[in-house]
């Protein structure tokens, strides 16, 4: 089931509408350029509108992305396409790149959804939900988050039974199942990657039990039961439903670890998780929070002040490896490490362990290009051809690169990046 | 072909079908959603109690359950004396 559409021109293409591609499209609209921004995910925002708040300030992560959001939604100049993925990108000529563009159905016509979630409470399904990482349940009928954008429904036609109930329950009948897949070709003068990142699957360590161990989870999991909208109404262990007060964190999980293939810092570990520890403290306050770690690399501005804010509330800091981890019989988790400044192994115990999971590459930008080779560094991410003085340039001429593309970085650094990327391209577009 | 708005999955269904998976998974979790308000009739419980009277590991019992709230089926109660463990009860 598809349809092919005919082809459509704009300035610039950026792929990847995370909080580098929404800034560097907003960049270019507002200064007279017609961006198609093309998102893969359901909703505009990447991963930082699914943070709970942002390091050093503690500032509410959403309350910072949502206005964002909205403006890069809003703007007249901008396109955007969820769902929706771009390949096959070749240059014809200079300054003109054409593009295969692949829009999935949503199966609800977005325009006249209300997002009344009629539709999410008449459906009978419950599948995991993506956007919980897995600890909660969603329906096949569902709007993605509370502060997507779109706000609007969408069928997760995998896990749908296809009975009915949510068009009968849509009070403006925009649920439609007859949606196709769409393949559009279209015509841009340039070219803004910003895929983002992957985080490191936690499975490819089985020595710490994740997905085996279900008290152990991910800094990802950790973030949105912190979140205000969190799938519990308060912090819970996946297991039973206890309310920890201890709980571990294990740095470098699959980052600064050449037996993974990654022996690169991830750059925003050791930050978000004492971000993360304090939170926690503020939320259970009689709970004991360690953090293990091997170096903790606290060199942005305020960083040290972060961290030591942390010591100072009480957090518990151990420089230690961990080894392995296992599992008691109520649940608990034994954690064995190395004691790195008394170079002994010991064991510890703790009822939740959160593993701080690093960065790695999206694979898949490489594909994007048919026909030009874009390159990538030695830990394959998008290689900067001119890292010092031109760091948003890549192999391919009228194509940049923002963000966590290039690598791991913090937000406003991703930011800054988006707007060095938006510099060039239009630099590139009005020469 | 013209589908009729407002039955447009029954042209879908007649399409493609439905796989036989996605039905197991329909009819299971209305099973465990049954079991869980049935329980959950009797008294309040946690989910300890919830997984001692359903014969269904913990995790599990948490998972459906917590969904459950979030569906509005049930609610959150009290915290036990050792603030460990909520109960869950029905919701009004």
């Amino acid at each position: 089931m598809s349809s092919t559409k005919n082809s459509v021109s704009y300035d610039a293409l950026v792929v990847g509408a995370g909080i580098a591609g929404g800034e560097a499209a907003l960049n270019l609209a507002v200064n007279g350029f017609k961006v198609l921004l093309v998102e893969k995910d359901l909703s505009v925002g990447g991963n930082m509108i699914k943070l709970s708040k942002v390091f050093p300030t503690l500032d509410c992560s959403a309350c910072i992305t949502t206005p964002k959001v909205s403006e890069i939604s809003r703007h007249p100049n901008i396109t955007i396409f969820t769902g929706s993925e771009a390949s096959n990108i070749r240059r014809v000529a200079d300054n003109h790149f054409v593009a295969n563009i692949t829009r999935q159905p949503r199966y609800v016509r977005v325009e006249d959804c209300t997002a009344c979630q009629l539709c999410e409470k008449a459906c009978p399904v419950s599948v995991r939900d993506q956007y919980q990482f897995g600890l909660i349940g969603r329906k096949a009928a569902y709007i993605p988050f509370s502060i997507a954008s779109p706000k609007a429904a969408a069928i997760d036609i995998e896990n749908c039974t296809l009975c009915g109930a949510c068009e009968r329950a849509c009070p403006t009948n925009c649920i439609d199942f007859t949606q196709e897949v769409e393949h559009l070709e279209m015509q841009f003068k340039t070219v803004i990657l910003a895929t983002g990142f992957e985080m490191f699957d936690a499975n490819r360590i089985p020595r710490y039990g994740f997905g085996k161990y279900k008290n152990v989870l991910t800094s990802l999991q950790m973030e949105r039961e912190i979140a205000p909208t969190r799938p519990f109404n308060t912090i819970l262990r996946p297991s039973d439903g206890k309310v920890p007060d201890k709980i571990a964190y294990v740095l470098c999980v699959g980052s600064r670890d050449a037996s993974v293939g990654n022996p690169i810092c991830s750059q925003i570990c050791c930050m978000y998780s004492i971000k993360q520890s304090q939170l926690l403290m503020g939320a259970l306050p009689m709970a004991d929070v360690t953090i293990y770690y091997i170096n903790i690399r606290a060199f942005g501005k305020g960083f040290e002040d972060f961290y030591q804010q942390a010591k100072g509330m009480g957090v518990n800091f151990v420089k230690g490896k961990v080894g392995s981890i296992s599992e008691t019989e109520n649940g608990n988790l034994m954690l064995r490490y190395e004691d790195i400044n008394e170079g002994i192994v010991k064991e510890e115990e703790h009822d939740m362990v959160i593993l701080s999971v690093g960065v790695l590459p999206n694979e898949g930008t490489t594909s994007l290009f048919s026909e030009e080779q874009l390159m990538l560094d030695p830990y394959r991410f998008v290689h900067q051809t001119d890292g010092l003085a031109n760091p948003s340039h890549t192999s391919i001429d009228g194509v940049f690169v923002a963000g966590t593309a290039t690598g791991p970085m913090d937000i406003p650094d991703a930011i800054l990046s988006a707007g060095s990327a938006s510099s060039e391209a239009i630099s590139y577009l009005l020469k | 072909m013209e589908v009729e708005k407002g039955k447009t999955a029954k042209y879908l269904r007649d399409k493609q079908g439905v796989s036989e998976q996605v039905k197991e998974n329909l009819k299971a979790f209305t099973q465990i959603k049954k079991r869980i308000l049935d329980a959950l009739k009797e008294s309040d419980m946690t989910i300890l109690q919830l997984s001692q009277k359903l014969e269904m590991p913990t995790h599990e019992v948490m998972y459906n359950l917590l969904s459950m709230v979030k569906f509005g089926w049930v609610e959150t109660g009290e915290i036990d004396d050792m603030d460990e463990y909520y109960t869950y009860k029905l919701k009004q």
